[in-house]
């Protein structure tokens, strides 16, 4: 394996599986393998206490297994016909399979100032470490870009009382996946929490200082002083091993593989956010998925490494995630990427509760629900809602684009009510119930 | 070749995610995208978008069908509804 991420301890996983007597070997460049990356702004945040718990195994826990994980060691080159490895520090290494699991990088800002200290790229656990005393000295930070993780961070950094910027070329937040409409309470709780936000506003350059330390960011909008940049910039698949392999690529810049995750390079396989996977709707590739698609697809790939025969499945993308005092989530199309890719859809909107509107802690459910018109089959979900429950119904809600449900489905299906944890009116069955009115009077 | 269709495919992605801003700008009431500037943003958003969203969607999902990629190697076809459990 090539990657101590969730792809590459998931292939590794994978081949004892298969093969328990296989010798596994992991090649890491970093300190650590087995924890959680997707936890460090929670960690910045406060939410979590410390660093350590975001550790998920220690590192005997592998010598237990049987895997050998080297850590601090790069591999730096790969020669599928001689079927070997070139690794820093052992020369070239021979081996029967091969999973490439190498992940991902943020994408280049592409603006002069790059090189200034104080630019964070949250992602290694150690460098995390660092990076919270930083964060507890800072004043003023400009986080670059509204995508996933700068969502977590805005609100990490809001919520340790820092002043935060966000600078986004877009008109909204999360605009590469979510609808406006949704986010529009997302940003309103972050202004509630001081935060400054810049949309529609592009990156022009890090400003520095004598010591080459970043003092501000110079946008279309203007100067924004700020002692701390977070680069939270589009995942890129961190493919020049692959490409200089000369395993094919395809259009997201991605590792081409197969439903056994198989590259083109005869016994090498691929994981986790250097490839790309078919959406199930329209199979179109999309690459940059989650922690839990790397680890399947790990898991796929180790296995048929090992001799063992899995298959991964096109994938109908459920996500999710705390933003502001909110968490927002959905599966497959929301209003804005249908409105791209110009599929044509009916809506069925709704807002409901989480539970007993008379029991202590109800929380909102919004719920928007887009369909195929016609067939009425179920293509997208978006939701927001106080916590509970939008990540049980992303889940589901994946689950029912997958085989194919409809909003007549949807309507008229059973649901949990117990006051404490459902309400009366499932906001899913309101919303489909509303998309089926709809698609009548059209 | 590769990088041809890399280029294509971010381009259109952006692109058309934000004429789809634009559209949803004015159906939903949302901020819209700033205006375009520069005869790249003016192409892609004047002549590649609107031409895009003239053609039919079985058109549109061809084209994407055809470009190199993971979504041409061996999947399993989506399931299918196979009526009631009993």
């Amino acid at each position: 394996m090539i990657g101590g991420g969730a792809a590459g301890l998931g292939a590794a996983g994978g081949v004892k599986a298969a093969d328990p007597g296989a010798e596994v070997i992991v090649y890491t460049e970093f300190e650590d393998v087995a924890y959680s990356p997707c936890g460090i702004p929670y960690v910045h945040g406060g939410e979590i206490p410390d660093f350590e718990r975001l550790f998920l195994a220690g590192k005997q826990a592998y010598v237990d297994a049987g895997i050998d994980v080297r850590y601090e060691t790069a591999v730096t080159a790969i020669d599928p016909a001689a079927h070997t490895v070139t690794v820093a520090g052992e020369g070239a290494v021979r081996y029967d399979s091969l999973v490439i699991a190498t992940g991902w990088n943020y994408a280049d800002p592409g603006v002069p100032g790059g090189d200034l200290s104080g630019l964070y790229y949250v992602k290694n656990i150690r460098k995390a470490m660092e990076w919270d005393k930083v964060i507890s000295e800072t004043k003023a930070a400009v986080v670059v870009e509204a995508g996933p993780l700068g969502l977590e961070m805005v609100t990490a950094l809001a919520h340790r009382g820092v002043e935060t910027h966000l600078i986004d070329p877009n008109p909204y937040a999360l605009s590469m996946m979510a609808d406006p409409d949704i986010m529009a309470p997302v940003e309103e709780s972050w202004r509630e929490l001081g935060v400054h936000l810049h949309f529609n506003t592009t990156l022009e350059e890090f400003l520095g200082d004598a010591d080459g330390k970043v003092r501000a960011v110079r946008t279309s909008g203007g100067e924004i002083t700020a002692d701390l940049v977070v680069i939270s910039t589009h995942k890129t698949p961190e493919t020049a091993l692959a490409k200089a392999a000369g395993l094919d690529l395809g259009s997201t810049g991605a590792i081409i593989v197969d439903e056994r995750m198989k590259t083109s390079a005869p016994d090498v396989w691929a994981a986790g956010d250097v490839v790309e996977i078919p959406h199930g709707l329209t199979r179109t590739p999309l690459q940059g998925l989650t922690g839990s698609h790397a680890y399947a697809q790990g898991k796929t790939a180790g296995t048929n490494a090992g001799g063992g025969d899995r298959a991964y499945r096109a994938v109908y993308v459920p996500w999710g995630t705390p933003a502001g005092k909110w968490v927002i989530g959905g599966a497959s199309f929301g209003e804005a990427t249908a409105t791209a890719l110009g599929i044509p859809y009916v809506k069925g909107e709704a807002q409901g509760i989480s539970r007993a509107r008379y029991y202590p802690g109800v929380q909102p459910v919004k719920v928007k629900l887009l369909a195929e018109p016609g067939t009425l089959r179920l293509i997208g979900a978006q939701m927001i809602g106080g916590g509970e429950g939008i990540k049980e119904r992303a889940d589901f809600l994946a689950q029912a684009i997958r085989f194919g449900m409809t909003l007549h489905d949807l309507s008229t299906m059973e649901n949990v009510y117990s006051p404490a944890i459902g309400a009366l009116n499932e906001p899913i069955v309101v919303a489909a119930t509303n998309g089926v009115a709809a698609a009548k009077a059209k | 070749m590769a990088s041809f269709f890399g280029w294509l495919r971010s381009n259109s992605e952006h692109y058309l995610l934000v004429a789809a801003h634009q559209k949803l700008a004015r159906t939903l009431g949302s901020p819209p995208p700033r205006p375009p500037k520069g005869l790249k943003e003016l192409f892609w958003l004047r002549v590649f978008a609107p031409v895009y969203a003239l053609l039919p969607w079985p058109v549109r999902s061809r084209i994407m069908r055809a470009m190199p990629g993971s979504h041409r190697q061996t999947w399993a076809p989506p399931p299918r509804s196979r009526g009631p459990a009993v």
